[in-house]
This record gives structure tokens, sequence and C-alpha cells, in this order.
């Protein structure tokens, strides 16, 4: 899962680009909590835990987690709320 | 947020007058009281309380905040910036209460589980308060979540918009009570206090107490008191689960007794119902842990009161269930 998710509906893009893990574990918490099932959450983040950290996320909460590419220092992951459909 | 008003009275504490609240942080010549248990059994102890929870904002912590926010103020490191703190409650509301009378901003990371009745509290002094898992980090899943958050928040953004006052790696949280608590307590007994009883938390206060009785008395014995892993006592810490803080100094700790929470909450309520204390939890655990080394043990001993009971009213509430209400 290294390709972009380009054929998604993306809810909310949640932009944690200069954070450091695990603030964007953090918000990406919040934010979905708050939305419905079967949402998607594109999330942005520069610190590379990240890699590690939001898989563990999304595991944790029971989320999936769609796609992941990392391009120019950035990693962006596509969290969708709820298991895989 | 400064507001001009007419010259008021001069601060004066014997009067209990003050022109700032600020002035009624205390120190050696304005302490907390002392207060003796009289209807406790603690064996052979003279046992006081120092009621911290008449400190301006409520707690102990009133003590550390004031030191750590003045460091950074005169380091000139508050300049602009947000101040960031990971707090179960108490020194996120003294900071909330002192940032908002110097017009900062501050953000709480906060275990979950924290009272609501803190989180409001703070949210009407203006901070903003993130509620945080204490296994927020799904990968090496430390204890201690809300004080990673508030690390990841001061180191983000090249540490430009937050400062950390970090209580438990902060040295003037050790600082505020070998220069305050301490002494209160050494005068307030006149040099006659055998035992010294402390929960471990930030351990700014047996660090800080400790360090200052045993420089006057190196006979007196220092008792920290430590809950068990999955506590409910806030503001006390198991080292069980939680790291260590930087600050804690175990040299000046003789001994560690460890308190469950039935205990420590059947404790609390009879202090308030025999004592007349309106106290917080982690008041009642270091009364009962008091009476289990109070065996075979006699002289002055001063336990710490960190707060008083109005902020946990809602824990109160399911330890009552239906106790106090009409049985008809």
């Amino acid at each position: 899962m290294t390709q972009p998710a380009t054929d998604v509906e993306i809810t909310e893009t949640l932009d944690c680009r200069g954070l450091l893990c695990p603030l964007p574990v953090y918000k990406a918490g919040v934010v979905l909590s708050r939305l419905a099932s079967g949402d998607v959450l594109k999330l942005i983040t520069t610190d590379p835990g990240a890699l590690e950290d939001i898989p563990a996320l999304a595991r944790q909460r029971g989320d999936t987690l769609i796609a992941t590419e990392q391009a120019d220092g950035t990693q962006t992951f596509w969290l969708q709320k709820g298991g895989a459909a | 947020m400064t507001v001009h008003s007419p010259p008021g009275l001069a601060t004066d504490r014997d009067l209990r007058r003050y022109d700032d609240i600020r002035d009624l942080l205390p120190d050696v010549d304005n302490p907390t009281p002392l207060v003796r248990l009289s209807r406790s059994d603690v064996g052979r102890l003279d046992l006081y309380l120092k009621l911290e929870w008449l400190n301006p904002f409520g707690s102990i912590k009133d003590r550390a905040a004031a030191y750590m926010l003045d460091a950074l103020a005169d380091a000139g490191q508050l300049d602009g910036k947000e101040i960031v703190e990971a707090s179960s409650g108490n020194t996120a509301i003294a900071l909330a209460a002192l940032a908002a009378l110097s017009g900062s901003r501050l953000t709480v990371t906060i275990p979950d589980g924290v009272p609501e009745e803190k989180k409001v509290l703070l949210r009407m002094l203006g901070a903003e308060v993130w509620e945080t898992p204490d296994d927020l980090c799904p990968v090496d899943n430390p204890r201690d979540g809300a004080i990673a958050l508030a690390r990841s928040l001061a180191a983000s953004e090249g540490g430009s918009r937050y400062v950390m006052t970090n209580q438990y790696e902060s040295r003037h949280n050790v600082r505020a009570h070998y220069e305050t608590t301490g002494p209160e307590i050494w005068r307030q007994t006149d040099g006659q206090i055998r035992y010294f009883l402390a929960g471990f938390g930030t351990c700014g206060t047996i660090t800080g107490v400790g360090r200052y009785l045993k420089e006057r008395d190196p006979t007196i014995e220092v008792v920290a008191i430590e809950p068990q892993p999955g506590h409910r006592l806030p503001g006390l810490k198991s080292f069980a689960e939680a790291k260590e803080p930087g600050i804690l100094d175990r040299s000046v700790v003789d001994h560690v007794v460890r308190v469950d929470d039935e205990p420590a909450y059947a404790t609390t309520k009879r202090l308030f119902r025999e004592e007349g204390l309106i106290v917080g939890p982690s008041t009642g655990a270091i009364v009962h842990a008091a009476a289990r080394f109070a065996v075979d043990r006699s002289g002055i001993a001063v336990g710490v009161s960190p707060d008083g009971g109005h902020k946990y009213t809602s824990y109160f509430a399911e330890l009552l269930g239906d106790e106090g209400l009409p049985a008809f």
C-alpha cells in the first residue's frame, strides 16, 4: 500500500506537516472520532514516526488504512473510519 | 488585559487584604494552614495535614506553577508563546489562572479519566483542554500519553509556537517546595517534625520538601505514597506504569507506602465526616498510608493535603451510590 488513493472520496484532510509524533496520532484520532463510518480522512505528515504510528492507530481503533504514499519527505495516509467494506 | 483602576489599598497580610490574587501565593510568612487530625486513628503519631487547597487557585500546584512561569518569564521564554503542560488538572488550573492574569494562552494535555469538574474549570479559565489517553502512542505504548503529547507540541513547528513548563522535569518545581513548603513546615512545627508524608506525582513536593527538611535535621524521615497500577487517584503516579520523573531524588525518600484505591477513598469519606475536611482522594491516600505507617512510631508527622474535594464530586457520587438519599 505505497500508492496514493486516487479514486477515493475524501471527507476531510488533516495537514500535520511539521508536527512531531504523537501529535499527528492525537489529531487524527480526534478527527476520526467525529467522522461517520465509511468517511475517509486524508492525513499528511512529515515525522517519519508516523509510518509506524498511523497504521498502529488504525489497528487500535478498528479503522482501515486504505493507502499510504511517501514522497518528498512527506507521508500521506488515507484512513477510512471503521472496518473494510 | 490591563484595566485602569484607581489606586487601591496596599496588600496587608495581617489584615488578609490583598491588592492582587497573586499576593496570596504562599511563602514562609504566608503559609498554608497546618491542621491536626484529632479524630483519626494514627496510633501514637501526631498527624498534621498541610491544607494546600487553601492556596489561591486551589491546590499545592499553585507553588510550582508560579515558580515555573516566573522562571520562563525571567528567561524571556514566554514572549509571544503559548504555554503547554501535561497535567491531571491542578497544575493546569494554577497555570491557567496565572496565564490568564498575564495575558498568555495555555493548552493542557490531560490524561483521560480526570474528573469533568477539572476540565470545566480549565475551560472557564480560558485554557484549551486536550484529553489524552495514556496509551496514545500505539507503537511503544508508554503510560504517559499526556506528557508525550505536550512534549511533541512544544517541539513541533521548530519550537516556535509553544513553550512547555514541564513540571516533571523542572527544577523550579522542586525549588518552589524547597523555598516555600519546606520552610513553612519547619517553622510551623517549631522544628519538631519527625515524619513527612507526600505522594509520588511529579515528585516536586517530596524532593523539595524532603531535601529542605533533611538539611535542617537528617533524622527526619520522608515517606512517599505510591498508588497501585491502574489506580484512580488523580495527581499520584505509580512508577510500575509511569516513567519516574527526572526531578525525583530518591536519596531523600526513606519509605514508600503503597495504597489501594478502596481504602484511600474510604479514608477520604471518613475525613469528610469525622474531621470536617473536604479533601480530594489523594489526601485520603496519604492519611491511610500514615495510619499504616504509624505502627510502632510516634512524634509529629506532617502529611500533605494536595487539594480539596470540590473538584471530585462526580467521583464521590459514584462512591456513594444511594447513600445519603431518602430510603423511603
